[in-house]
């Protein structure tokens, strides 16, 4: 049974096998003398790359200060939920309890996680930010059962006065992938920037530097050690010039109204309220906008992120006549106690113009008619000036142009004039439409914060002010002396005293030992041809309402303009809501509580 | 010398000199090389679980236990006698593996598991024992150098069962483990080499429509993925990506015992099982694997010595069909770990966690060391 040739031919091939085996043994040592000697260091490099984590540590944001140092913009925890995909095996049950949990549509989730479809497998997703400490506990509680789920913390922007203010601190947004591009480096990937007001215009300095922890962790994604730490660089505060009692005020007396408020103080251009109505709230923006908010605040008729106090153009009306008064007085067109008879109408180059006041004024100087806000004497000004000398002067107060307040998006609105009307309508200007200009009609378009400035320059006796809202981050621009005659001056200003003091148009603002200097104005939406009362008419044919003011008139302090979009006259509208602010500035000036 | 023997129990009636002088001149460096084995297995397994929630070294020290009693009753165990039982054994594990189909328990995709108390046990593995037993008795009946085309249908015919059982579970790369143990005795005895052209076309084929019929979608993918790891380095590919950065990243001289971070910060799946290699090639260097893989050259040309001088034929056949199992679980296995085959699961003989298939390779162990013993008398 056991052959010699036959055994020999078996242990042969055994030996061949055996050898075989060797051979193939010999083989894989090479193979891992390869992987492990000859290509150890490139593994070795995978090897720690695989177990180190770069970490972004955000900087928090600087904090803004109102100018007593009271908080207005701060950060606050949010905790956001991510998802690991690469820990769940059934990927709609974990959505479907997430769902649960949060109490929001599985579908809105789904999008979330769609929007993810790009990241690696095991990069943990966002699902959700903002939530409440009820929802991270549910979270916390189920760690078990859904090991995919974590919870992280981060800081979010808190707007503490929310829709209050929210023009002026602007909001934030996460930064696109062009703006990326357009600076590479400067920013990465996930970074919030600031979009709007104060938030990006001293971006660079609220942002601070972010700061890196690396770290060594599983293959779960799971810390288990710290590394190596870089510190960042928090953002640096900011202090404004901003007075949070005053802007509370003024936010409140807007409310429901459409329009802006500008508070400054005439000595230095610091801004101590700047309201626009209907407003918004940033706070919307600090976590990821859902689509449906976006859509209300961009499709809103009242546009609530325009900032109407520096984005919106109107016709000054009649809280321009201080300025064609000193334009007439500087240029000698007229005397300061010259009276000029105003029938209620007047005919100029074949048209007939009328005066608000439907029985006329009578003759009046140049106080009376800045009092009685007289349109027949200020078309014969403007008349007198004609449009070059009135836009010359104009100009001079700082309308035309942007005033340079930091904040961006400021619309110089427009001082017209012949060499205009041939650029831009291509026919030359009609000297009849002087007479409508020097009403602050016409194609005469100012901001609200610019009139603010232009009453600085009258408050403060003849220096144009540069508007700023940060105190000692930029040196403000050294103001422009203006060329006034201090008699010329002193006479517009006593007319503006009389207005609220000597029962003028503004006697509405008047108060009691405040001294309150002003001009209202009111500004047609639909041209009419006979005396109406605009508050018969529906809402959008209104009237604007403008008041200009200042205070004490003596040694002015505080300049305060309100513009109430349609809201009829503005010794009606307006006057009361300025009044309102120079008593609260005079409390807090002098240390008076009101008994609330 | 061998006049002496009871061949239903195998046992000696030598005189005492005489079996001492057989028992010396055992190839005792194959247990050695099993146990040396075992041992850098059991503290590559302790540093390998010490992230999970159980230390898998008292239970693989237990099972190091169980397989040396294996290995023992093996060796004790004249093997002809159990050749005289290979028809029931074969009958019994197939039974084993139907039965693994109705009741088994799930693991990794792969229905092969029978629970006995508490402990876990591979039917399959069985099988691959009973097969190599019942091949060894058919193919020693019959003689001459080379084998005919009826003689290797037959004998592929008898691994064809449980490697079918075992592809249906389903568990390809248990199934295809059948394939090294008949492979290697049919060469041993001398294949009909056209006939080997056929059954390899038939094989392609084959290979074909389990691609088509029988491959699960993980085991597509884990072949898709080997032929391009790129292909989704998160999913199937990670575990190949893992592997080869483990054992690139040990380097010469390894991190240190526990130092591994593929290791200890769980990249490495499987790493007390299948990838147990992967941990001591990271952890222990170049040098710790190719100790490992010269103990295994030493295990296997210690094997194909005793299969050389076998004193029988059905001893010869028996002892190349369980080299040729551990032989091509070692190359495979050492092969995927350094990323050069596809992935499937396939232990280490001695060093992977596992009982079943570590009683297997003791009890071998034990069966070849006992032919070597009575090589003087089954002649």
């Amino acid at each position: 049974m056991w052959v010699r040739e036959e055994r020999a031919a078996l242990v042969g091939r055994v030996r061949l096998l055996s050898r075989l085996t060797i051979g193939l043994l010999v083989a894989l040592a090479a193979a891992f003398w390869v992987v492990q000697v000859v290509r150890g260091s490139t593994y070795r490099e995978l090897a720690d790359n695989n177990r180190l984590r770069r970490l972004t540590v955000r900087a928090p944001r600087g904090t803004i200060y109102d100018r007593a140092g009271r908080v207005l913009v701060e950060n606050a925890p949010s905790y956001n939920l991510t998802l690991d995909r690469s820990e769940t095996s059934d990927l709609a049950a974990s959505l479907a309890f997430a769902a649960g949990a949060l109490d929001r549509p599985v579908g809105e989730l789904e999008s979330a996680l769609a929007r993810a479809a790009r990241l690696p497998h095991f990069a943990p997703v966002l699902l959700a930010e903002g939530l409440a400490l009820d929802q991270v506990a549910h979270f916390e509680v189920a760690r078990l059962e859904h090991p995919e789920f974590a919870v992280e913390v981060t800081h979010r922007r808190l707007y503490r006065l929310g829709a209050e203010g929210a023009h002026l601190f602007g909001y934030l947004g996460e930064i696109t992938e062009e703006e990326l591009g357009r600076e590479p480096g400067r920013y990465v990937a996930g970074d919030w920037i600031g979009r709007r007001g104060i938030e990006r215009a001293f971006d660079a300095q609220l942002r601070g530097q972010d700061g890196e922890r690396v770290v060594v962790v599983d293959s779960r994604g799971q810390l288990v050690d710290e590394y190596r730490r870089e510190l960042g660089r928090p953002g640096e505060p900011l202090t404004l010039t901003i007075d949070l009692e005053l802007q509370r005020l003024a936010e409140e007396l807007m409310a429901g109204q459409t329009g802006s408020v500008v508070a400054l103080d005439p000595r230095n251009g610091e801004i101590r309220a700047l309201v626009s109505h209907p407003s918004f709230d940033p706070n919307l923006f600090a976590r990821r906008l859902r689509r449906d908010e976006w859509r209300e605040l961009v499709e809103d008729t009242r546009h609530p992120l325009q900032n109407r106090a520096i984005q919106s153009v109107y016709s000054p009306g009649s809280v321009f006549k201080p300025i064609v008064a000193l334009a007439a007085l500087a240029e000698g067109v007229v005397r300061e106690d010259e009276r000029i008879h105003c029938a209620g109408t007047a005919t100029y180059y074949g048209q007939r113009r009328r005066c608000w006041h439907r029985g006329g004024h009578g003759w009046v100087d140049l106080r009376t008619a800045l009092k009685q806000s007289c349109d027949i004497y200020f078309y014969e000004l403007g008349d007198r000036l004609g449009a070059a000398r009135l836009a010359r002067h104009a100009r001079l107060f700082g309308l035309g142009r942007p005033t340079g307040l930091e904040i961006d998006g400021e619309k110089g609105g427009l001082v017209p004039d012949d060499e205009w009307s041939r650029r831009v309508r291509g026919h030359p200007w009609y000297p009849g439409e002087t007479i409508s200009v020097a009403i602050g009609q016409s194609a005469l378009l100012t901001t609200p914060l610019q009139v603010a400035v232009a009453y600085a320059a009258l408050a403060n006796g003849g220096e144009l002010v540069v508007p700023h809202l940060v105190r000692g981050e930029r040196p403000p621009a050294p103001a422009k002396r203006l060329p006034i005659a201090p008699r010329h001056l002193a006479a517009v200003r006593d007319g503006l005293w009389q207005v609220v003091n000597a029962q003028g148009t503004g006697a509405a603002a008047f108060a009691a030992g405040l001294d309150i200097a002003g001009k209202t104005g009111t500004v047609q939406v639909v041209a009419q041809e006979t005396w109406i009362d605009s508050a018969t008419l529906p809402w959008e044919q209104r009237d604007h309402a403008w008041f200009a003011s200042y205070a004490p008139a003596g040694d002015p302090r505080l300049v305060v303009v309100v513009f109430v979009e349609h809201g009829g006259k503005g010794s009606r509208a307006a006057a009361p809501v300025a009044k309102a602010l120079h008593e609260k500035a005079h409390e807090s000036e002098h240390g008076i509580v009101q008994p609330s | 010398m061998r006049k002496h023997t009871n061949p239903s129990t195998g046992s000696f009636s030598l005189p005492d000199g005489a079996r001492l002088r057989a028992l010396a001149g055992v190839r005792w460096g194959l247990l050695l090389a099993a146990l040396a084995l075992a041992a850098i297995g059991l503290a590559t397994v302790h540093s390998a679980s010490a992230e999970l929630a159980v230390d898998y070294l008292p239970r693989q020290a237990a099972w190091i236990g169980v397989g040396l009693v294996a290995c023992a009753a093996a060796f004790a165990v004249d093997h002809r006698l159990l050749l005289a039982f290979a028809l029931p054994l074969y009958l019994l594990s197939l039974l084993l593996l139907v039965l693994v189909l109705l009741v088994g328990h799930e693991a990794g995709g792969a229905q092969g598991w029978l629970r006995v108390g508490g402990f876990g046990f591979q039917p399959s593995e069985l099988a691959k024992l009973a097969t190599a037993l019942l091949l060894a008795r058919m193919l020693a009946r019959i003689g001459g150098g080379h084998l005919t085309g009826r003689d290797t249908a037959r004998a592929l015919g008898v691994v064809a069962v449980p490697m079918l059982l075992t592809v249906v579970e389903p568990d390809l790369g248990g199934a295809v483990m059948f394939l090294p143990v008949v492979a290697g005795m049919l060469f041993v005895c001398g294949l009909p080499w056209r006939l080997v052209t056929v059954a390899a076309l038939l094989a392609l084929l084959a290979g074909g429509v389990a691609w088509g019929q029988f491959m699960k979608p993980y085991q597509k993918e884990r072949v898709l993925t080997f032929l391009d790891v790129e292909r989704d380095p998160s999913g199937a590919g990670y575990q190949a990506r893992q592997s080869k950065i483990a054992v690139g990243s040990g380097e010469l001289l390894g991190k240190g015992y526990m130092q591994g971070s593929q290791s200890q910060l769980r990249f490495l799946p499987a790493r007390h099982t299948d990838f147990i290699l992967a941990v001591l090639a990271e952890e222990r260097g170049f040098l710790g694997v190719a100790t490992v893989l010269l103990l295994y050259g030493a295990y296997l040309a210690g094997g194909a010595v005793v299969a050389m001088r076998a004193g029988d034929r059905s001893g010869l056949l028996l002892v190349t069909g369980l080299l040729s199992m551990i032989g091509f679980h070692v190359l495979y296995n050492s092969a995927m770990v350094v990323g050069l085959v596809p992935i499937t699961g396939i232990p280490l003989p001695f060093l992977s966690y596992g009982g079943s298939f570590l009683t297997v390779c003791f009890f071998a162990t034990g069966l070849i060391l006992g032919i070597d013993y009575r090589r003087w008398v089954n002649r």
